[in-house]
């Protein structure tokens, strides 16, 4: 009896999927193996018979029915006019753009840093809504106060 | 765009209705799927076995195909890229659901070596003397014995002519398991086919 990597050799011999090489060697043993002839022989007429007899069906609706489904999948999946298209176009550009704007003038104003000046000498700047920078000119240090 | 003259769509080759469709004529479209429809279903029902999926699918892929005519290039028949399409979206469906990817005792058995122990080496025309209908019924019900990993590689294989590695690439299988699952179900097909042969003659 064959082991399952002798098989699957063989198997691959009928469908055309060795080597050249090992093509070779499997048809110089075959003629003295018949046990190889028989599953050789055995797939190839398996599948010959299943490819000719390939199992057939019929749509079980009629073709004005199958269509319809069909057709009105692909209506609705239509592109737009090309009037409606270009208007959406700028639109495309024009909503990001507007949304980068926005998202620019709000970090410009919010990183203007401020400088507030304290009883007893001491300079506060505000960095961004978020930090807080406090100096002391009189004792040297310089304090950052994130939230 | 050919709609200014009414066209004789049903005497249109496929490729000259590809053509008019691609730009944009539903009308050479409905043709080709009047004339492939059946194809397109058939296969589907092959790989799911239920006849509510399949309609879904094929109706689907012909939806699919639509969508990408502008792709298809005529690198193979109209008939064989729809078919295609059917196909993948059947295997998503199975993957989907775990149907050709779970290892099951019947997948343990095989790649033990189980399978050849137990079943006969394929018959030389095991069906002899059946009328043809009746041979593509028989067949069709063997098919459907099958486990759907294991018919799906038969159906890549045979009927779509895929190599190996493409149905390996296709399922997200290695090739070894692929080789393995194909002699299997070979194996499975020829046992049951000479069952159906012994019911016949008793």
């Amino acid at each position: 009896m064959k082991n399952t990597e002798q098989l699957l050799d063989l198997q691959a011999y009928v469908d055309g999927e060795l080597t050249e090489e090992r093509r070779r060697q499997v048809e110089a043993a075959l003629p003295a193996d018949l046990d190889a002839q028989e599953l050789v022989s055995g797939l190839r007429q398996l599948g010959t018979l299943i490819r000719a007899y390939e199992p057939a069906a019929t749509v079980p609706a009629s073709r004005e029915f199958y269509w319809s489904q069909i057709r009105r999948q692909i209506e609705a999946e239509q592109p737009k006019a090309p009037a409606a298209s270009a208007a959406l176009g700028w639109l495309r550009w024009l909503i990001p753009a507007m949304g980068v704007a926005a998202v620019a003038v709000v970090v410009s104003t919010q990183q203007t840093p401020r400088e507030i000046t304290l009883a007893g000498g001491g300079d506060v700047t505000v960095v961004d809504v978020s930090s807080t920078v406090f100096r002391s000119e009189s004792d040297g240090v310089t304090v950052h106060w994130i939230q | 765009m050919p709609v200014s003259v009414k066209n004789d769509y049903p005497s249109e080759a496929d490729e000259t209705l590809v053509k008019w469709a691609q730009q944009g004529d539903t009308e050479a479209f409905e043709q080709l799927v009047f004339r492939h429809r059946d194809k397109i279903y058939a296969r589907a029902l092959m790989m799911m076995r239920n006849e509510d999926q399949a309609l879904e699918y094929s109706q689907e892929a012909w939806v699919k195909s639509w969508q990408r005519l502008v792709q298809f290039q005529g690198e193979s028949s109209f008939a064989t890229w729809v078919t295609r399409i059917v196909i993948n979206l059947c295997l998503d469906q199975l993957r989907r659901q775990k149907r050709v990817r779970t290892e099951s005792i019947e997948a343990m058995e095989e790649e033990s070596g189980g399978v050849e122990r137990q079943l006969p080496a394929p018959e030389t025309n095991p069906t002899a003397g059946l009328e043809q209908d009746e041979l593509r019924r028989r067949i069709d019900e063997a098919l459907g014995k099958l486990t759907d990993a294991h018919r799906t590689v038969v159906v890549l294989h045979e009927f779509e002519g895929l190599e190996y590695k493409e149905i390996a690439k296709r399922i997200g299988i290695s090739i070894g398991t692929v080789m393995s699952r194909l002699f299997y179900a070979r194996r499975r097909l020829a046992f049951l086919l000479q069952s159906l042969k012994r019911e016949r003659s008793e």
